[in-house]
């Protein structure tokens, strides 16, 4: 019915294609999620000092990223910040160029977009701790570090990781969309395939498949962890 | 007591954040003209229409786009968690690889997909029926939102304790029946934040739309910045996402109420 035709896949030249907008598409992944899991977990803590201020600055970042579509986040990141300023000037040729590249933009826009995200899972976790532990703890005499270390970390890493796992899952799912801005990663290079060979219908699934099957497995990766992690007994396992 | 003045501070100060960016918005155009320039093309933004009336695209469009995905979304959401929680192996286990796919697949590939996957007109019984671009952006975004409502269905279901399923059935109630009368009214309140959760992400990924090429408020923003000077180009990506605030944010604080109203009854 579609007269599917696959055998582009066996040309060297469309497999590196495919194999750099991988890779491409794994180093923002990597790059974005660790910065997101560090970004969520300072906002976390600093919430949970419950200083109202840094609470109002907090929330308000938060909000602003998990309420606008990434990828008008994105498109800004990568189009108006040349504009206020951040470009340096080329030497050899004497321009003004842009500080940051697409792939610099797209990684500090998701970075921005999952730091909002994971504060939301980490600061879910922190205030499912029941107070009566926490004062269970300090009456047995941990210190505050202690207390954090052996009691609030293990409970609230635990309560936000089902949160997280979709927080790095959609943090993965985006990635797609810095293809827009020209990130040259798997999306842009499968567009570079298709009107090379103009059999779209065949590279998107191939594309579709190849997303599919690393979310999946992320996903599998992080619900394992989750059930090897969780307590018996404590929660759903 | 405490934490009253404590969420009023907070709020004082959010409200401080926001007042300055007004009053430097309000300075700023005393200087220059940009202002002047986005404010006469939100019309065109907001509905595609510099005369704002009738509507022809803009950010009408995304909303519009997101209610029709919502509620085919709905129905396919339905079958499919029906589907994932029946008894027959062979109905239960397709239906959750289904949602699987779906649900692990990025709404911008599903969408390029679906652009190429679908034809552009349909034959049907002799009739041609156009199948404009505005059509496979609302089913390639419908489809991993049904997979992602369908989960929320399910669990809702599931959270309902067991032993209700015994007694009704002790009671003489066939399976239908249970759904019907027990079950569902209370895993509906239980879905209901999800769904609207669900509702704006979905609108929050209209914007993706923009690569099929319909007139949506991205592609107005990328037509109307091409003309526009350099400089502008910070005030009209304001413009746009203090659009997609105005609409998303409300949506996702009755979320949260609706869900904070739940914790109350749960049993």
């Amino acid at each position: 019915m579609f007269d599917l035709d696959y055998s582009w896949l066996a040309n060297p030249i469309y497999q590196d294609w495919l194999l750099r907008g991988l890779r491409v598409t794994l180093q923002l992944f990597a790059i974005s999620t660790a910065f997101s899991v560090a970004i969520g977990l300072s906002c976390a803590t600093f919430l949970s000092f419950k200083v109202w201020w840094i609470d109002a600055v907090i929330e308000m970042f938060v909000e602003l990223f998990r309420n606008t579509p990434p990828l008008l986040q994105m498109m800004f990141f990568y189009f108006t910040l040349t504009q206020l300023g951040l470009t340096w000037t080329d030497s050899e040729a004497g321009l003004q160029r842009p500080m940051l590249s697409a792939f610099g933009a797209a990684s500090l826009s998701l970075s921005l977009f999952g730091g909002a995200l994971c504060t939301e899972a980490f600061r879910s976790g922190f205030e499912a701790i029941p107070r009566s532990t926490l004062e269970a703890a300090q009456a047995i005499g941990y210190s505050r570090w202690g207390l954090l270390r052996n009691v609030q970390a293990p409970i609230a890493g635990r309560v936000c990781l089902p949160m997280l796992t979709n927080v790095i899952t959609n943090l993965f799912k985006t990635t797609s969309q810095a293809s827009v801005i020209t990130v040259a990663e798997l999306m842009y290079y499968a567009g570079q395939i298709y009107n090379d060979t103009f059999r779209t219908l065949e590279v998107m699934t191939i594309v579709l498949m190849i997303y599919v099957v690393l979310v999946s497995l992320i996903a599998w990766g992080l619900v394992r962890l989750e059930r090897k992690l969780s307590y018996p007994g404590y929660g759903k396992a | 007591m405490i934490m009253e003045s404590y969420d009023n501070k907070k709020r004082a100060a959010q409200l401080a954040i926001i007042g300055i960016i007004a009053a430097w918005i309000v300075y700023d155009t005393r200087n220059s003209m940009l202002w002047g320039r986005v404010l006469s093309k939100v019309p065109l933004l907001l509905t595609g229409n510099v005369n704002l009336w009738p509507i022809q695209g803009g950010f009408a469009l995304n909303i519009f786009i997101s209610l029709v995905s919502i509620a085919i979304a709905s129905v396919l959401g339905v079958l499919l968690a029906m589907g994932m929680l029946a008894n027959a192996k062979s109905i239960s286990l397709p239906s959750f690889w289904i949602m699987n796919f779906f649900r692990n697949s990025p709404w911008l590939v599903v969408l390029f997909s679906m652009l190429y996957l679908l034809p552009f007109e349909i034959s049907f019984l002799g009739m041609r029926i156009a199948f404009p671009p505005a059509a496979k952006a609302i089913i390639g975004l419908s489809l991993p939102v049904a997979a992602n409502l369908a989960e929320v269905i399910r669990g809702a279901v599931q959270s309902i304790h067991g032993g209700q399923w015994e007694s009704a059935r002790a009671l003489g109630y066939g399976t239908l029946q249970i759904y019907r009368h027990v079950i569902l009214p209370q895993a509906i309140k239980r879905m209901i934040p999800g769904w609207v959760t669900l509702y704006a992400l979905l609108t929050l990924a209209t914007s993706v739309a923009t690569v099929t090429g319909v007139q949506d408020v991205i592609t107005i923003l990328r037509q109307s910045l091409a003309t526009e000077n350099e400089r502008a180009l910070l005030y009209f990506y304001f413009a746009v996402m203090l659009m997609f605030f105005a609409y998303c944010y409300p949506i996702a604080l009755l979320a949260r109420r609706l869900e904070r109203n739940l914790k109350g009854h749960a049993i």
